[in-house]
């Protein structure tokens, strides 16, 4: 397939006319056309620089309600395909609760969120880049990068429906990680750190400094005793804990079919007073960000958690059907070969602020956890390994913490959160500060 | 061949093409069936030990691409030069013995398929019961490979499986039961499993867990059921003996080849050629693929290598195990990766333990493989009373030290197991198997409840 949208463009019209003749009620097309570049650092050189190439198609096919699907990146095989997703859909029976995709809108431009510069950066400006990182790892004494990568990407895309939606977004991305690690044999300790941007304002040398610190700071440790206490969770680590145990309770997929604890609980408190949730479509220069979500209904902003009281949950067109309310926008796609599923735009996590660490007169700071994705995604309990973490005593960051368990339930956690951090962090389409929590179980 | 390609010290084309389709229950409806068919080709270069790589979705035009490949690692190597030490040298691979799907997936008639996962969920569904949804998917993928040093071969794999995940509830208490079985096979995948007796399990996993307690969390002796240690012993050896990490000095088992790590009951191999999930006939450097016996009687003898990484670090295995989704770059990954069987059971370590906690089931886990910390969770479990099995539990996390825990290995049984999986490393998913018999750990962190 081209790699010009606007061949991509035509390519989708020409599916869309091939499914509506097959007999398809009504027809999306996604398309979608990118480049992206990867800079493997291995220690502290680079091991290999990557350029690729990607585009295709996914079609999507509604009779009677009931939809088919078919995906390819390969313009021969572009009409069966097409005609593969309308019979897909005849294998179904009518689906009742369908009440169409979404029809022509108005869309609000989002800026910050396409950079040429970005798309188009050459491999030397990429390598240059992912050195800084090593550099940045290299002004720290007593560390050393083990690994890492950079990477910069840009894309075109195109919905297009049988309602007369037609939506052209582009967007830029660029990120880097670096792993490092410090100590001997007796005592290893290892730190990444990472940042992910729509813009060129990322800074690399701080990414590869900050790694190195922290993997100093955590080298050996001590043992903490088991039971609860106070802990502040750090943006990676709120962030990784909310994703596996909170989000797919917002959904209003699972919400309906039987699989959310929030289920009836809209208008209810489920959070601290004082807490914030927000999903934002619109959030300049947003990784989730633009102009629509991935089936072409407007971008906007929604409140989730007002002041701890649940406002709503997380819609797509088919589940805000269903609920008789408008989609939040909160389709989202990983890429052509599958079909949106309902996910999070840019959510921010917000709480009044204060100086969590300098407050805290005993407790525990967690840097990252290890295991979040193996939390129980309904009932929201987990137990994940905490890394990178700290004693806090009278105000200060003390001894490194060896090895501990963390274990709580995130409804209860979201109850129990009382402070938060004025180190605010955008980390991919999850942006939050330090978060701290009372009640969390810890074992040593 | 064109003069830039010339100046490279090693080339490869792969051309992918890949079909696939999945079916997706949900609830008893068919909420979706989709169908994917994807072509594409990567190539790659090295350069005085940079690599250059470039992929693309077209299998028409691989001179060109080779060609951007190595001037991508000419630039890299000009960049940020570094002395390569080559690739090992292995002998031509032989294709042989691949598995056969005896059911060509695509010869089954849709409707049989969503007639077996209607029937799954029906089954899934016992009394409590509120949610259910079933998957499926079939797909064939043919890889073509060939390279500077002579190797071209084509192959075709198809893999076929099924997913069934039930969640009961009672009074706002959620729980969940899944049961999973994919294969290197065809539509037969069904004559193997008795794919409408695991959904049941399934529903009654989920329906025993809400009557299931949290266990008080510290460290105690734990006994791992087969799917369990399986996990166990792909986080805490298997990523570690991933030879880019030890290269990186990201692996706490670097320098110990040759070293006692682990009980001498313990031995652990990871074995592509095996007929199961995580199987391939040769791996994405083109090298066929043998077993690697990774720990053998509590002893470390290999790394799991790439030619790459075999070069490096030479003595400490064989290459054979670089992998890639798709056309992402081949990177070490596991296969078909299991704990040989003991001669130890059950009841013998229930007896042993006397008190404790015995997990079965896994919902995953995650390692650090530089600091040897890893952290992995069971489905549910039991407390063990005086060699009783008592209290039932969920939400039960181990962690652990690899060094410290292998050695507490006290008894391994005979009752080995293979369960497959999807294994994540470096934002690339493969399929693999994880496997072990019974085994019972003296000591291990488990988090719990106060």
């Amino acid at each position: 397939m081209s790699n010009d949208i606007n061949e991509i463009a035509g390519l989708a019209e020409r599916a869309l006319r091939i499914a509506q003749q097959a007999g398809a009620d009504e027809v999306e097309v996604f398309g979608l056309t990118g480049r992206g570049v990867h800079i493997d650092i291995q220690m502290d050189t680079i091991d290999l620089a990557r350029e690729g190439y990607t585009q295709g198609m996914g079609i999507k096919a509604v009779v009677n309600g009931a939809v088919g699907f078919s995906s390819t990146n390969d313009p021969l095989r572009l009409d069966d395909a097409t005609r593969n997703a309308v019979r897909s859909a005849r294998v179904r029976e009518n689906d009742p609760d369908w009440k169409g995709l979404p029809a022509v809108s108005e869309y609000t431009t989002v800026a910050g969120i396409y950079d040429p510069r970005i798309a188009d950066m050459d491999i030397d400006t990429c390598i240059d880049l992912a050195l800084r990182m090593v550099d940045g790892a290299a002004s720290v004494n007593d560390a050393v990068p083990t690994g890492g990568r950079f990477s910069c990407s840009g894309s075109s895309y195109l919905i297009l429906n049988s309602s007369g939606v037609e939506m052209v977004e582009h967007t830029s991305r660029m990120d880097g990680i670096l792993d490092c690690r410090s100590g001997d044999d007796n005592a290893v300790s290892t730190a990444y750190e990472f940042d992910i941007s729509r813009n060129l304002d990322i800074d690399f040398y701080t990414i590869g400094r900050e790694a190195a610190r922290q993997a100093v700071a955590s080298v050996g440790g001590v043992k903490v005793d088991s039971g609860e206490t106070d802990i502040l969770l750090r943006p990676a680590a709120i962030a990784d804990l909310l994703e596996s145990t909170l989000l797919p309770s917002l959904s209003a997929e699972n919400v309906q079919k039987g699989r959310s604890a929030l289920a009836g609980k809209l208008g209810s408190r489920i959070g601290a007073e004082g807490l914030i949730i927000t999903d934002d479509g619109l959030l300049e220069g947003g990784i989730g960000s633009a102009r629509s979500d991935d089936e072409g209904t407007p971008s906007r902003t929604n409140r989730i958690i007002e002041d701890g009281v649940l406002d709503t949950y997380l819609y797509d067109t088919y589940t805000a059907g269903k609920d008789g309310v408008d989609s939040t926008a909160s389709a989202v796609r990983n890429n052509y070969t599958q079909t949106t599923t309902i996910g999070v735009r840019n959510l921010m996590i917000q709480y009044p602020a204060s100086d969590v660490v300098g407050d805290m007169r005993r407790g525990v700071l967690v840097g990252s956890v290890i295991g979040a994705h193996t939390a129980n995604p309904i009932s929201g309990d987990f137990s994940v390994e905490a890394r990178n973490s700290f004693v806090v005593e009278d105000g200060a960051i003390k001894n490194p913490v060896r090895s501990m368990m963390v274990s709580g339930n995130v409804f209860q956690l979201l109850h129990n959160i009382t402070g938060a951090g004025h180190d605010v962090r955008r980390l991919g389409t999850i942006i939050a500060p330090t978060v701290r929590v009372s009640g969390l179980t810890v074992a040593g | 061949m064109h003069l830039a390609v010339l100046q490279a010290d090693f080339h490869d084309i792969r051309v992918l093409r890949s079909t696939g389709r999945s079916i997706f229950i949900d609830n008893g409806q068919i909420e979706q069936i989709s169908n994917n068919f994807t072509h594409g080709t990567s190539c790659r270069a090295l350069v005085n030990g940079s690599w250059g790589f470039v992929s693309s979705d077209d299998s028409r035009d691989s001179i060109h691409l080779l060609e951007q490949a190595v001037n991508l690692a000419s630039q890299t190597h000009a960049k940020s030069p570094r002395k390569g030490k080559g690739l090992a040298e292995v002998p031509q691979p032989r294709l042989h013995n691949i598995p056969a799907a005896h059911k060509k997936p695509g010869n089954v008639p849709i409707e049989e398929k969503v007639e077996m996962l209607l029937e799954m969920h029906q089954r899934a569904k016992v009394a409590d019961v509120t949610s259910t949804s079933v998957l499926y998917s079939e797909s064939e993928l043919v890889v073509e490979y060939r390279n500077s040093e002579g190797v071209e071969a084509e192959y075709s794999l198809t893999r076929t499986g099924f997913a069934v995940t039930a969640v009961s509830s009672q009074n706002g208490n959620f729980q969940m039961g899944r049961r999973s079985k994919f294969d290197v096979c065809g539509f037969e995948l069904f004559d193997r499993y008795d794919a409408p007796a695991l959904a049941e399990e399934a529903g009654n996993t989920a329906v025993g867990l809400l009557s299931a307690r949290v266990p008080k969390g510290g460290r105690m002796p734990v006994i791992l059921d087969q799917e369990l240690a399986g996990v166990f012993i792909h986080e805490a050896v298997g990523h570690a003996v991933e030879a880019d990490h030890v290269v990186e000095g990201n692996s706490i088992l670097a320098g110990k080849v040759g070293s006692r790590i682990a009980a001498p009951c313990i031995t652990v191999v990871d074995d592509p050629s095996m007929h199961r999930y995580g199987y391939y006939p040769m791996d994405d450097d083109g090298v066929e693929s043998v077993a690697t016996t990774v720990i053998d009687d509590g002893v470390l003898r290999s790394y799991l290598h790439s030619k790459e990484t075999a070069a490096i670090l030479p003595g400490t295995g064989r290459p054979g195990h670089a992998r890639s989704q798709g056309l992402s770059r081949p990177i070490i990954r596991m296969s078909n990766t299991y704990i040989g069987n003991g001669d130890s059971g059950l009841d013998e370590m229930l007896a042993e333990m006397k008190d404790g906690i015995y997990l079965q089931g896994s919902r995953g886990g995650q390692v650090n493989p530089g600091e040897g910390v890893f952290q992995f969770n069971a489905e549910r479990g039991y407390m063990v009373e005086n060699g009783e099995l008592t209290t039932p539990l969920r939400d039960v996390s181990l962690s652990g030290h690899t060094l410290d825990i292998l050695q507490n290995v006290q008894l391994v049984a005979g009752d080995m197991k293979m369960n497959s999986g999807t294994c994540g490393k470096g934002g690339q998913a493969v399929p693999v198997c994880d496997g072990s018999p019974h085994i019972l750990v003296s000591k291990a962190l488990v988090g719990g409840s106060g």
